[in-house]
């Protein structure tokens, strides 16, 4: 009888370790988060629950080490996105909001982790904290209360409507400014990436940075959880830089390169987002399989009857695609030697845009029908579609939104040139 | 002096290896604690290896208190089997390819408690790494 795993994850593409790393996490998931999913919704502000499970999978089982290099004390797992999707897509079948609170430790450390344009220096200075034994949280700051999706839309704005500034004064950077939304901000996260201007309102790349902030540093400050639908395990709060200093080789690359490997890093975010709403579809699977299975109406088990089985056929066939076409960009991330072009090439960027907005449709129409032919009992607590419901939701609000998801893709695809 | 890759001169000289490198002891200190946490490496034939051999690597609390040669994996009781040819393990042992990358792309098989290698993945690196650390020579070279 067919499971979740046999939904495709192509074999020469997909090493056994790296399914039995799967398997670890789903363990894991298993023993210690399922039986308390439901409680972690309710820990939104305070994180009791939730800081604990952290540790348990950013420090015990690797997660934040996976990707720093061997001499910084990191496994320097090889082929990270495909790492990054299982692990993802693991969580996310538990709770989507706690898998991005774990990936996202390491999600804006990319452009200085991932080789050929590894920070060394940067490297060794943070790898002992993130891959040592205590809980050591990384939170990438991006969003700003005047631009919303503006910064990531940086093929049209080209980062000018950045406000946050980072100013070079002797040996030390200056950073200022406001951020809203990121994960793991509040009093989760330990170390900031903080998207930057060194030249407010330019259009050049040159002044786009990548500034690195400790969160005890003087001049951080930072607001109350926002109440949210749900993604409880994801605390999102407002972060005020004011005149904070850090010292220069904070700034990840210098003028060009930040904006250069920055976009490798959101090609990896429109990925592993997709990889999240294929967590979550599989854990629709499971429960409206069993459930159709077990509920008998008129004689006989709901999914023989034509209607169910026609929305459990569209289930299953938006996994398969989403999951099908994950791991083929995801193959282009590990092996562009294969296809030809840079991993930060913008032209990526675009087109996993079209594969991010896909999977928020597709994992939003997952659980919409699920609940359709659950009827009360798919929006009722007790059963987790209602959570994956609301979860889900935010998948598609962030990296942009569905908006500039759907321009880029299209920019792509038919040479745009302004929109 | 080298000593031949495989053979039991190598899996002394790799045990002495591992027992003077610091970072083996500081992040193995969990290994084989309440587990079995023994390895064996199986190398197929290929690359000048004739014939299946086997290396026996016994771990505990960041010590290897023995590794030999066995002519069979039913001899030891060994929680970890890693597969994979000796034309593969060659540039393992000189230090031009990394073990974990083999390991997460499929060209070694590695059988075992997972959830173990994933808590002691540093462990298993600095034991990978020591394997370069003193000079072979190989078969078929």
């Amino acid at each position: 009888m067919p499971t979740i795993d046999d939904f495709v994850r192509p074999k020469e593409w997909v090493s056994g370790f790296l399914n039995d790393l799967g398997k670890v996490v789903r363990e894991w998931g298993e023993d210690r988060y399922i039986p308390i999913r439901q409680q972690v919704d309710e820990d939104w502000k305070g994180h009791e629950l939730i800081k604990p499970l952290l540790k348990e999978v950013l420090v015990d089982l690797g997660v934040n080490a996976a990707f720093f290099p061997a001499e910084a004390g990191g496994t320097d797992m090889p082929e990270p996105m495909a790492v990054a999707n299982i692990i993802c897509e693991e969580l996310a079948r538990l709770d989507s909001g706690f898998a991005v609170a774990c990936i996202c430790s390491v999600w804006g450390l990319m452009p200085m982790l991932l080789e050929p344009h590894r920070n060394m220096e940067l490297c060794l200075e943070f790898g002992p904290k993130f891959c040592g034994e205590e809980l050591y949280v990384g939170c990438h700051a991006m969003t700003e209360p005047q631009g919303g999706s503006d910064i990531e839309n940086f093929g049209l704005m080209k980062g000018k409507t950045i406000q946050t500034t980072a100013t070079l004064d002797g040996d030390e950077w200056v950073v200022s400014g406001h951020k809203l939304w990121p994960t793991n901000s509040g009093e989760v996260g330990d170390l900031y990436v903080v998207v930057c201007t060194t030249n407010r309102g330019s259009a050049s790349p040159e002044d786009f940075a990548l500034i690195l902030v400790p969160a005890e540093a003087e001049g951080v400050s930072v607001g109350t959880p926002y109440q949210k639908a749900g993604m409880s395990a994801d605390m999102n709060t407002d972060i005020w830089f004011e005149n904070v200093r850090v010292p220069r080789r904070y700034r990840m690359h210098g003028p060009g390169d930040d904006f250069k490997y920055w976009k490798r890093a959101i090609s990896m975010g429109n990925i592993g987002s997709t990889a999240f709403c294929v967590g979550v579809m599989k854990n629709v699977y499971e429960i409206i399989k069993k459930w159709t299975t077990e509920r008998i109406i008129a004689g006989k088990p709901l999914k023989e009857h034509s209607m169910v089985a026609d929305m459990l056929s569209e289930v299953a066939i938006l996994i398969e695609s989403t999951s099908a076409w994950m791991w083929a960009y995801t193959r282009e991330f590990d092996h562009p030697e294969i296809y030809g072009w840079d991993p930060w090439d913008e032209r990526f960027v675009l087109k996993t845009r079209g594969l991010a907005l896909h999977a928020n449709n597709a994992v939003e129409k997952a659980c919409s029908r699920a609940m359709d032919f659950m009827g009360s009992y798919g929006y009722a607590r007790e059963y987790d579609i209602e959570k994956h419901w609301r979860d889900q939701k935010e998948i598609g609000l962030w990296m942009g939104g569905k908006g500039l998801k759907t321009l880029e893709n299209a920019r792509y695809w038919y040479d745009l040139e302004t929109l | 002096m080298a000593v031949l890759y495989p053979s039991q001169e190598w899996c002394e000289a790799w045990q002495e290896a591992i027992n003077n490198d610091d970072a083996v002891l500081e992040t193995g200190k969990n290994w084989g604690v309440g587990f079995n946490g023994n390895w064996v490496f199986q190398l197929l034939p290929g690359g000048g290896l004739d014939e299946t051999a086997y290396v026996y690597l016994e771990a505990e609390a960041g010590k290897c208190t023995d590794a030999r040669m066995v002519n069979d994996p039913s001899e030891v009781d060994a929680g970890f089997l890693v597969e994979g040819s000796y034309a593969d393990y060659k540039p393992v042992v000189k230090g031009e390819k990394d073990f974990i990358e083999g390991v997460v792309k499929g060209i070694f098989k590695l059988n075992g408690d997972m959830g173990k290698v994933m808590r002691n993945a540093k462990f298993i690196r600095a034991v990978a790494n020591s394997i370069s650390s003193f000079e072979a020579e190989y078969l078929g070279e």
